[in-house]
């Protein structure tokens, strides 16, 4: 089991180059486009206590877009040899032709400058499974002791992007980065622990602190009490979130597409259309998009290679700014700020990278739980879903540890409980923060960095049998 | 150029002799070549994209022990040689922390298998896609609609499986989706109504939705809704539209009946289940009426769980899980069908070639009742009708849950009165599928699809097939989304 995450990106730069001259040639006077993206995966996950799906991925991807006209085709394949690659680029040609004008379609932006972002670590890229069986059997050692079952998966990635045009652009990123996520349980997950940690850098992750908080949160939840629906003050931990924060980006209204771009506000498509300059969360939330974070992830430029700048959305809880770009400066008289997903788009911008952050000094989980008088704790939400969109009032469940906590102690174990809760007045009613951590939601690409909050009111509506 | 058959023939030759050389307990390769077309067009704007992928998945046991899993796009033979070697690494590393692996047997097949399609989505001109999208987007243009959205999805696979115990195995899918939404925004806020169906086969799916012919209702209904009443909460007797049925087996029949799940194999993300090995032929899950199926055979229907056989090489199969309202199945694996006694998968595992095959729904259908349709309204004193989902949301183990729909209304007397806006139930499934009291005949039945059903870790998504009829419910409880 010792194999290396081999990645060979100057390799692939250029093979990028040489896949952008035959695609330059066949595309002749058109404008060109590539995206080219390598990808190395490898996740061992393990259940019941056992190794039960050890998973190691490759994969190349080649797309293309072409323009003429004001017409556009995009091509994606996997196989790289010159034919096929002459072949997608024939391809996308035909597609263009036989697409209607797009009424946005812009030139090929040129040469761009970017700012640099580190997110590459050689140490997750060398790191062998050998590691990362060694951190999963001492979990699974750890929850035998204690007569639990150890489930979960512990996995990295590596990613390398090079994108190119006619029209002189070139763009590149690399990064990596991995989970590990965690559950300790029994009794057919009557009595359960959760834990996770993400990380850029495999040497940040601390697996025994991971261990540990799955086994103390399932010794913990054990026999949960009865409880009755209504509302209650809360800790949220920051890993608890799941997918629940995509709501403020998306909404189900409009098929999941996304809310804080220029053209669906305009447009009005978007749930927060006609609302700028109007305070929606306390004076103590703002959510920026910001690709430089250090805890962020992902590359500096957007879908048409243009540069991400840092995006104020929501400034002290008032609505200030919006994710832009080219289109938008065209159409608006807009700032461009390099939030284009790949052409042709009809979705508008989206912004990938938010960071939500409270005013002022931020507090450990301890400590907001320290604070809470009377109320639960959330280790992990569940199955979150829109249920309207203006208020974006979402319904999920809890699960894998809630927590009854009175005069800053936890006292003990609650059953599950199903909430329907508008996240504008949750993020308006929230007293205290935590440092915001990067979360990992197995549906969703967002990399969204969240807090851990104290907040008042959350609305509980029913009650699960466990 | 050489025929993705005959090339899965010659890249399974060099992957399991090598496997078998390394002493693999068993090993399986599968080849897919992967052709897909998405159009869009939201409000005038227009986008589409064709997708080629083709690639290989290796699994390998060890030792009885472990199992390891790779994957290559790169198809040249000393490639393969590497990914049999690193799924041989993985599985050897996985055996020293695993558990003896008893496998039921299944018959070795040499096959082939493809899906019906009237009508190949690839010859239909690109022109002709977007004029279908644009005339749909075009009739839904009405003041205080916000968004309009028309899209067609195609994928044509072929997929050749071996496995070291002889099976080969040739097949191609076909699957089409289509689908409209149209929102608007009024005194009630932001509305939403859409239509969507998701199948096995070709561009004839598109010419029988009609998305043109439905968009003008459905931008009437959405315009209405944003000036509609929204209902009390309390409990009422209610009737689901044949699509919301399906979404209600999909998330609380077919998911807690994945075997995976109920042996703790997803408790960290998807979770476990409320349905045990010891309530098998036992547990009343729902009232006499209900019957559920999994059925993956081409008698069922196209669906998008429709195939000749699965990604581990068993056989399309027909077998209940609910009979008579009585729990008495699950969908398994051939690793997971002995621990609950039983001598054969029935045919469950299904993947992407870059992803390890896991127990996933195939068709998970509630059968056709004995009511018709009106007489079904008519019977019905007091109560909600409601129609298409909006959101669903049901904790780990399936039993709450929560759906809202698009948009309901209050049946009276045995008619179908006053509009409603956001329509909301919620209950325990057991509960719930035992208050089941008529279910539609077959002249309401549909083989509905759903193209996004998520699980597994990294995240696999995979297309399920579930057919429903309208159902009454009673007593449930009921409230708006607002």
């Amino acid at each position: 089991m010792s194999q290396k995450m081999e990645h060979q990106p100057v390799s692939l730069r250029e093979r990028a180059h040489q896949i952008f001259t035959t695609a330059k040639s066949v595309a002749g006077k058109a404008e060109a486009e590539i995206i080219l993206v390598s990808r190395v995966d490898e996740y061992l996950r393990f259940g019941n206590n056992e190794l039960a799906q050890s998973q190691y991925s490759t994969s190349r991807n080649l797309s293309v877009r072409v323009a003429s006209e004001k017409k556009q085709g995009r091509v994606t394949t996997g196989t790289l040899d010159k034919a096929s690659i002459e072949k997608t680029v024939e391809k996308a040609i035909s597609q263009a032709h036989n697409s209607p004008e797009d009424p946005d379609y812009l030139p090929m932006p040129g040469p761009q400058k970017y700012h640099t972002v580190d997110r590459y670590s050689e140490k997750t890229v060398e790191a062998p499974a050998e590691l990362k069986a060694g951190y999963i059997g001492s979990a699974i050692d750890l929850a035998k002791k204690n007569r639990l079952l150890a489930s979960g998966v512990l996995g990295t990635s590596v990613e390398h992007v090079m994108m190119l045009n006619t029209s002189g652009l070139e763009a590149s990123y690399r990064g990596s980065g991995g989970y590990f996520s965690l559950t300790m349980d029994a009794d057919n997950g009557n009595q359960t622990g959760y834990a996770l940690s993400t990380f850029g850098d495999i040497g940040e992750l601390d697996p025994n602190k991971v261990s540990q908080t799955a086994l103390e949160r399932a010794k913990l939840n054990k026999s949960q009490a009865e409880i009755a629906p209504g509302k209650f003050d809360v800790v949220v931990d920051p890993y608890a979130w799941s997918e629940m924060l995509l709501f403020f980006a998306v909404s189900a209204s409009t098929g999941y597409s996304p809310d804080l771009g220029m053209r669906q506000y305009k447009e009005g498509r978007s749930y927060l259309s006609g609302r700028l300059g109007e305070k929606i969360l306390g004076d103590n939330i703002s959510i920026d998009d910001d690709v430089y974070h250090p805890s962020q992830a992902g590359p500096p430029f957007d879908g048409e290679g243009c540069q991400k700048s840092k995006v104020s959305l929501i400034e002290n809880g008032v609505f200030r700014n919006l994710a832009s770009s080219r289109i938008s400066q065209h159409r608006y008289g807009a700032v461009a700020t390099g939030h284009e997903l790949p052409l042709p788009n009809p979705l508008g911008e989206l912004p990938t990278n938010l960071v939500i952050r409270g005013r002022g000094a931020t507090k450990t989980s301890e400590e907001l739980i320290g604070e809470l008088d009377k109320g639960l704790l959330i280790t992990r939400f569940w199955y979150v879903r829109e249920v309207e969109p203006q208020t974006k009032t979402v319904t999920g469940m809890t699960r894998d540890g809630t927590f009854l906590v009175e005069n800053g102690e936890i006292k003990r174990p609650v059953k599950n409980l199903r909430f329907n809760q508008s996240l504008l007045e949750l993020f308006s009613k929230v007293d205290a923060v935590s440092e915001p951590v990067r979360n990992f939601s197995e549906f969703q690409q967002f990399r969204i960095l969240q807090p851990g909050i104290l907040a008042r009111d959350f609305n509980f509506t029913s009650v699960s049998p466990f | 150029m050489i025929s993705t058959k005959d090339l899965g023939e010659e890249l399974a030759k060099i992957s399991l002799d090598l496997a078998k050389r390394d002493n693999a307990t068993y090993a399986e390769l599968r080849l897919v070549n992967t052709r897909s077309e998405a159009v869009t067009v939201v409000n005038e704007n227009p986008a589409s994209e064709e997708t080629g992928t083709i690639g290989v998945g290796i699994r390998v046991l060890y030792n009885n022990l472990g199992w390891g899993f790779a994957d290559t796009d790169e198809l040249e033979h000393e490639s393969i040689r590497e990914t049999t070697k690193k799924a041989l690494s993985l599985a050897k590393g996985a055996s020293k922390l695993g558990i003896r692996v008893t496998r039921a047997s299944e018959p070795v097949h040499v096959d082939k298998w493809e899906t019906p399609v009237k009508k190949d989505p690839f010859r239909v001109p690109t022109e002709t896609k977007y004029e279908y999208l644009q005339d749909t987007t075009k009739r839904m243009k009405e003041n205080d609609v916000v968004a309009r959205r028309g899209q067609m999805t195609f994928d044509y696979i072929e997929k050749y499986f071996a496995n070291s115990e002889g099976s080969k195995i040739f097949q191609t899918l076909s699957y089409a989706g289509v689908s409209a939404i149209v929102a608007a925004k009024g005194p009630t806020g932001v509305q939403r109504r859409s239509i969507q169906q998701n199948a096995g086969g070709g561009y004839e799916l598109v010419d029988e939705m009609d998305l043109p012919g439905q968009a003008l209702e459905i931008t009437k209904d959405v315009l209405a809704l944003t000036r509609a009443p929204t209902i009390n909460e309390g409990k009422s007797d209610i009737i689901l539209s044949g699509d919301q049925v399906a979404l209600q087996v999909h998330e609380s029949c077919g998911h807690p009946i994945e075997l995976d799940r109920v042996l703790g194999y997803e408790a960290n993300f998807a979770g476990r289940s409320f349905l045990q090995p010891d309530q098998l032929g036992k547990l009343q899950y729902g009232s006499e009426h209900v019957n559920i199926v999994m059925d993956a055979t081409l008698d069922h229907g196209n669906g998008l769980g429709t195939f000749g056989y699965d990604d581990e090489g068993v056989k399309a199969q027909r077998k209940y899980a609910v009979k008579n309202g009585k729990f008495v199945g699950y969908l398994m694996s051939r690793e997971t069908a002995p621990r609950v006694g039983e001598t054969r998968s029935n045919g469950c595992m299904r993947a992407e070639y870059y992803k390890l095959p896991i127990i996933r729904m195939t068709n998970v259908s509630l059968e056709p009742g004995t009511w018709d349709y009106d007489e079904m309204i008519e019977d019905t004193r007091d109560g909600y009708l409601m129609v298409t989902n909006y959101g669903w949301s049901i904790d780990q183990k399936r039993y709450n849950f929560q759906f809202n729909t698009e948009k309901g209304y209050r049946i009276k007397n045995g008619s179908i009165g006053e509009m409603v806006r956001g329509p909301t139930y919620a209950g325990i499934t057991p509960e719930f599928w035992n208050s089941c009291d008529a279910i539609a005949n077959k002249k309401s039945w549909v083989l509905w699809g759903t193209p996004n059903c998520g699980k597994g870790q990294p995240g696999q998504t995979m297309i399920t097939g579930h057919g429903a009829s309208p159902s009454r419910f009673r007593n449930i409880r009921v409230f708006g989304a607002s």
